[in-house]
This record gives C-alpha cells, sequence and structure tokens, in this order.
C-alpha cells in the first residue's frame, strides 16, 4: 500500500475518532480496565518484590531456625501433628551449640507479648522476645541510640530492653530515639530500663516491623519461665555450609527426639527463610492468575465492544465508503482504514489503562508504603495486546467495509 | 498485480460467444460495448435494466444519453464507469477487456481512465474543496507536493482558486458540482462522465456548468452525459435515445 494513502487512512481515523469523542470513550472502558488491571498488579507487584527481596536478604540465605511448630502452617491436621511434639528446650540449644561444627553462631530467642507503659501512656501487646546476646549478630540488629545491654547485664538477668522505634511513638510522643534512653518503662507491670533503640526496619505488606521490645534472655526466663518452646538461630559463616550444617543440626535434634532413620516426622522444624520466599511465590502467581483472567475476561468484552462499535461507523459511512471506492480505492485501502481506525481507538484504550494502572499502582504503594516500580515493558505489552484487540475485532467490520458494492454504497444515506 | 486485461483474440471471442460475437476484436475506440446485458433480481421476478446495448464511442466525442426515466441511463453509465459490472456482454476501455475484471482492477480504471461527475455531487462532507480533489491521486499514490500542485490546477481550470479550503457545505450547488468535475478531471481520464450533472441545479447555473463541458471537450475531453432535458442533449455531438433498456436511436447532431 502506497504511504500517501496509509497516510489519509490514517488522518480519516483520527477524524472520525474525534468526531464522536464520547462514543470513543464508552468504547473503551473494557480495554481500559482489562489494561490497568494488569499494570497496577504487575506494577505492585514488583514494588513488593524489592521489599520482599530487600528485607529476606538483610538476614540473608546463611541463617536458619529450629523450633516446635514451622513459621508458616497451612492446615489444621499439621497444626494438631507440630502441636504434638516436644518443646524445643535450653537443652536442645546447647547442644546444637556444642555438637554442630559446621555452625557459625547460634542463638536463643523466646517469644511473648506484654503490655508495655510509660506514665499513663501504654501500649498493648508488644511483642516481647528474650534474646541471647548472639541474636544482635544473627539477626544484623542495629542500635540508632544507646547500646545492646552488656555481658553482665545477661548474665546477671538485669531488667534491661532494647526496644524498636514504634514504642517511642506509641508511648513517648515520638521523642527522638536519644530522648528515650534511660529511662524506665513498665512491661507486663515490672519496670525495665530502655538501654537502646533498634534502628528503623520499616514496612513490609504494610505492616511495621518496628514494633518490639529485647529483653536479656534470662531476664524473660525470670519473668515468664521455661514452659514455652524456644527458637534456636543458628548462622553459618558462608552460605556453602547452610547444607552441612543443616544436616548435622537436623541429625543432633533427631537423636535427642530419638527418631531413627525410618521416622518420617523429625518432631521439630528446621527452616531458612525461604518458607516465607515460597509462600510469596506461590502468593503472588496466584494473584498474577487471577489478573491475568479478569483482564482476559475484560479484553474480550472490550473486544466485542469495539467490534461493534466499528460496524456501526462502516454502516454511517457507507456513502463514505461508496465515493472512496468510486474514485478509485481499492479494497485493501479501505480495510486498512478501518483497521487503523479499530487499532487506534484500541490502542488509544490501551495507553489510558497503562496510565490509570500506574496511577492506581502508584496510590496503592504509597498507601501502603512500598517503593513503585514503573516498568516499561508492562507499558509496551499493555498497549501491544490492546492494539492486537484493536486488529481481530476490527477486522470483520473492516472486511464488510472493503468488500462493499460500490454502487450500493453511493445509494445509502 | 496488472490492471491490464488485454482482451481474448477475435478468434478466442468467437468460439465463447458465438456468431454474434463472430466480428469482435480488440476494439479500436474508445469505449465499445457488445451485447450489454444488466438483470436485477427482484424477488421472483428479473428485471432487465439494459437488454443488449451495443455502441462505440472514439476519442474527443461529446456524447448525450437520453431516455425516459427508469429506461437504464444510469444503469449503463455506471457500467461505462465501471461501478458495476454487466450481468452478459463485453466491455472494453482503451481496449482493456473491463467486463471481465475484478473489485480491485475496477478500482484502478475508475481511478485512471475515468471521471464521474455525479447528479449529487457525492463529495466527502468533512474534507475541502482541495482534499476533495486530491483523492484520486491519493489513492494513484501521488507524492503530496504534486498532488497539492495538480489538484490546484484542476479547481483554478473550474475556477475555483479562491475556494480551496471550503468545505462541500459552505459552497453552492454549482460550485460543488465544479469541485466534483475538477475531481473527476485531476487524473487526466480518458473519458469524463456525468450522470444528470445538471439535475439538481438551477437552470442559470446549469447553463453555467454545461458551458464549462463544452470548453472540456473543446479542450479534447471524451464526454457523455446522460440528461433528459432536450436543450442539453442538444450541446452534445451525439445523441443516443434509450426506451426499455436498449438503443433505440444513435444519431450524429454535429
Ligand atoms: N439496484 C437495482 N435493483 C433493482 N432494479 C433496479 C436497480 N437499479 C435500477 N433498477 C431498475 O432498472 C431500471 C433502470 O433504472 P435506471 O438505470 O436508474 O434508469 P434511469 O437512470 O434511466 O432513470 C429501472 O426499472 C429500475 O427500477
Ligand atoms: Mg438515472
Amino acid at each position: 500500500m502506497r504511504l500517501s494513502a496509509f497516510w489519509e487512512a490514517f488522518r480519516i481515523a483520527a477524524a472520525s475518532l474525534r468526531a464522536n469523542k464520547l462514543r470513543t470513550g464508552l468504547t473503551l472502558i473494557g480495554v481500559v480496565v482489562g489494561v490497568a488491571a494488569v499494570i497496577a498488579v504487575v506494577t505492585i507487584i514488583k514494588g513488593l518484590d524489592q521489599t520482599v527481596a530487600s528485607t529476606f536478604s538483610s538476614q540473608g540465605s546463611t541463617v536458619f531456625t529450629v523450633s516446635k511448630l514451622p513459621q508458616i502452617i497451612l492446615s489444621r491436621e499439621d497444626f494438631i501433628k507440630a502441636n504434638k511434639r516436644r518443646d524445643v528446650t535450653e537443652g536442645d540449644a546447647e547442644a546444637v551449640a556444642r555438637l554442630c561444627t559446621a555452625c557459625w553462631r547460634t542463638g536463643v530467642a523466646a517469644r511473648s507479648a506484654s503490655v508495655v507503659k510509660y506514665g499513663d501512656q501504654k501500649s498493648e501487646d508488644v511483642p516481647v522476645r528474650g534474646v541471647t546476646p548472639s541474636m544482635f549478630d544473627i539477626e544484623d540488629i542495629d542500635i540508632d541510640a544507646g547500646r545492646p545491654w552488656t555481658a553482665s547485664e545477661d548474665q546477671a538477668a538485669h531488667d534491661v530492653c532494647v526496644v524498636g522505634v514504634d514504642l517511642l511513638e506509641n508511648i513517648f510522643g515520638g521523642q527522638a530515639p536519644e530522648r528515650a534512653v534511660g529511662r524506665e518503662v513498665r512491661i507486663g507491670g515490672r519496670p525495665f530500663e530502655i538501654v537502646g533503640v533498634a534502628e528503623r526496619l520499616g514496612t513490609i505488606f504494610g505492616f511495621s516491623r518496628d514494633n518490639f521490645v529485647l529483653i536479656p534472655y534470662p531476664t524473660y526466663r525470670k519473668m515468664y519461665g521455661t514452659k514455652a518452646s524456644l527458637f534456636i538461630h543458628i548462622q553459618v559463616e558462608t552460605a556453602a555450609e547452610l547444607e552441612e550444617a543443616q544436616d548435622q543440626v537436623r541429625a543432633i535434634m533427631r537423636t535427642r527426639r530419638g527418631k531413627t532413620i525410618r521416622d518420617e516426622e523429625e518432631g521439630f522444624a528446621l527452616e531458612t527463610q525461604d518458607v516465607f520466599l515460597n509462600l510469596y511465590g506461590k502468593a503472588t502467581s496466584n494473584i498474577y492468575l487471577v489478573t491475568i483472567g479478569v483482564a482476559a475476561i475484560s479484553l474480550v468484552v472490550g473486544g466485542i465492544v469495539v467490534m461493534n462499535i466499528m460496524l456501526v461507523s462502516v454502516t454511517e459511512r457507507t456513502k463514505e465508503i461508496g465515493i472512496r471506492k468510486a474514485i478509485g480505492a481499492r479494497q485493501k485501502y479501505v480495510l486498512t482504514q478501518f483497521l487503523i481506525e479499530a487499532v487506534m481507538l484500541t490502542a488509544i484504550g490501551g495507553l489510558l489503562g497503562v496510565i490509570s494502572g500506574f496511577l492506581l499502582a502508584y496510590i496503592i504503594s504509597f498507601l501502603a508504603g512500598f517503593p513503585l516500580l514503573l516498568s516499561l515493558w508492562s507499558a509496551v505489552l499493555g498497549v501491544s495486546v490492546s492494539s492486537i484487540v484493536g486488529i481481530i475485532s476490527g477486522l470483520w467490520p473492516a472486511w464488510k467495509a472493503a468488500r462493499l458494492d460500490p454502487i450500493e454504497a453511493l445509494r445509502a444515506e | 498485480m496488472s490492471n491490464v486485461i488485454l482482451a481474448a483474440p477475435p478468434q478466442t471471442a468467437a468460439l465463447d460467444h458465438g456468431d454474434l460475437l463472430a466480428h469482435d476484436a480488440v476494439p479500436a475506440s474508445l469505449i465499445s460495448m457488445r451485447d450489454i446485458w444488466k438483470t436485477y433480481q427482484m424477488g421472483a421476478e428479473e428485471v432487465h435494466a439494459l437488454r443488449g446495448v451495443e455502441f462505440d464511442v472514439h476519442k474527443g466525442e461529446y456524447l448525450a444519453i437520453i431516455g425516459p426515466s427508469g429506461s437504464g441511463k444510469s444503469t449503463l453509465m455506471n457500467l461505462i464507469g465501471c461501478l458495476d459490472t454487466p450481468t452478459r456482454g463485453r466491455y472494453w476501455i482503451n481496449g482493456k477487456l473491463v467486463s471481465e475484471m475484478n473489485d480491485d482492477e475496477l478500482a484502478r480504471i475508475r481511478n485512471q481512465e475515468v471521471g464521474f461527475v455525479f447528479q449529487t455531487f457525492n463529495l466527502l462532507a468533512r474534507a475541502s474543496a482541495l482534499h476533495n480533489v486530491e483523492l484520486p491521486l491519493i489513492y494513484a499514490g501521488v507524492g503530496s507536493a504534486e498532488r497539492h500542485e495538480k489538484a490546484r490546477q484542476s479547481l483554478t481550470a473550474v475556477d475555483l482558486a479562491d475556494r480551496m479550503m471550503h468545505r462541500p457545505n459552505e459552497l453552492s450547488g454549482g460550485q460543488r458540482q465544479r469541485v466534483a468535475i475538477a475531481r473527476a478531471l485531476v487524473n487526466h481520464p480518458s473519458i469524463l462522465l456525468a450522470d444528470e450533472p445538471t439535475g439538481a441545479l438551477d437552470s442559470a447555473t446549469s447553463h453555467e456548468i454545461m458551458n464549462l463541458f463544452e470548453r472540456l471537450h473543446a479542450e479534447g475531453n471524451t464526454i457523455i452525459v446522460v440528461t433528459h432535458e432536450p436543450d442539453i442533449a442538444a450541446r452534445a455531438h451525439r445523441i443516443i435515445s434509450i426506451r426499455d433498456g436498449h438503443i433505440e436511436r444513435d444519431e450524429r447532431t454535429k
């Protein structure tokens, strides 16, 4: 097809869309919604991916835990089974620390939750963890103001604590971390001195990671007893040793649980952060699938609407087509003219979809507090897919127009 | 794609169509119709709009086709202009057998060989006079600079140099018809066809348009005009009278 005729087709298509602005707009809704859904979800999940990656890599792939219950339980049966296990005890932790040669650092943590008070200010259900000093290294906890507790404070089970920054907001009215150091708070009714404030960790999936209190493990034991099962945190020096260390720890724990090789149930949970990553991966791929479904449906509906409107457009312009054919427009030209119009229509829809998808993602990421990662390929994909919808749904109307008999068409009004 | 379909040699034509057409060779005339029929199916009934029309038109002729309403003038004109195809018969333009051509080949003939002027103008309402006149050139693949120049010349030739950017609804009937004539002439067709070109115009304007046709004829154009007005027919040099789908009279008047 010659370029001059192609440009004429382009011009006519643009003029036709401009002449019917409202109709054009309404026609586009399906395509816009479909593309916007994909763009928003892809953009949001990309932002989440970034958050997840940075969150989990801070702990690194050199750490794993031993606990009674797995960190994620997906069924009631699993819970009942796991709940029957023996608690993880100090004895287990000592055995691991003593016998595991591939392990680099070993730490113990016990978890509970208590009300934290300062004067008449209080914060309910604050997660309180009793940890051994090595946990500061294993979890890479940085101190923003003050200091961690000392070895002697640990051994003497002093009532000292390190707090997350959320507590400053909740009970000190948002004072600077330095001002909180040295103050006395009541944790579960017991007075504690704040010796340090941990550096801000931020949020993940909209949940704060800074709402916590750390106290020395001996203090924790004094306060809450030794009834609850512990968490053993193990770190290897390099990721290469992770598997060896896990094998050793598994063997030590199985022996202590009296499990033979034939026992399938180990009697404890040995996990890395991969559990979270796997769960996250599964969740996001489900979200992708649902989104693709929604998008496909709206694009199909959008395509049908576009086809309908193109048929109307062909009918309305039968006379014009007759004139063009009468003075020498070939079938190919008329076909192209209407195809261009359909593609222009849906490409505009795709573009609007990309823009509104990005906007939606921007609003959500702003509210939920994760980074916004705009990707060019998703924009290109959005516009291309909608253009293809345009070609498919424009083909039949354009074909009808191209096949019109000039005399019949000229008779139309 | 070749748009030039040469007629079959005379022998083959004779074999195909029997004795009646045995004398058919590739005609030397500009237009040549042999035993042209056009039949419309109206439900169970067949309407024969044309019944075996035969005639030739030579280069430079000025021909009028007259006849009562419904006699088949427009049907014939649409066939000559390659807007329609005959049910039966053979038709050549410039030695090309157009009665056997497909849709796109006919489009090419309409674009290159024929300039058609309609009673109701048939201009694109949303386009300027200039753009309307450029259209045939666009489909002929002429580049924009040359296209503008030719369209301008064509509009100037019909005295519309000062109305080029006007849209049809900003022009009088006579001016619209002159735009249509400029459009018909812009590709320098072999023949100019006009189906009741003054049918929608008042008599003064009609006169003006017919003067224009006379001038175009004097400049060497071949013209066929359909009309039912005797004084318009009288300007032509040859008159074909049609009745009930066949040629009743074919006479040279000048
Ligand atoms: N598309 C059509 N379908 C059926 N009959 C038609 C059609 N076009 C023309 N006719 C018939 O053919 C005959 C000739 O019509 P036409 O060529 O328009 O006559 P004229 O132009 O001389 O008035 C008329 O009887 C008309 O009704
Ligand atoms: Mg007529």
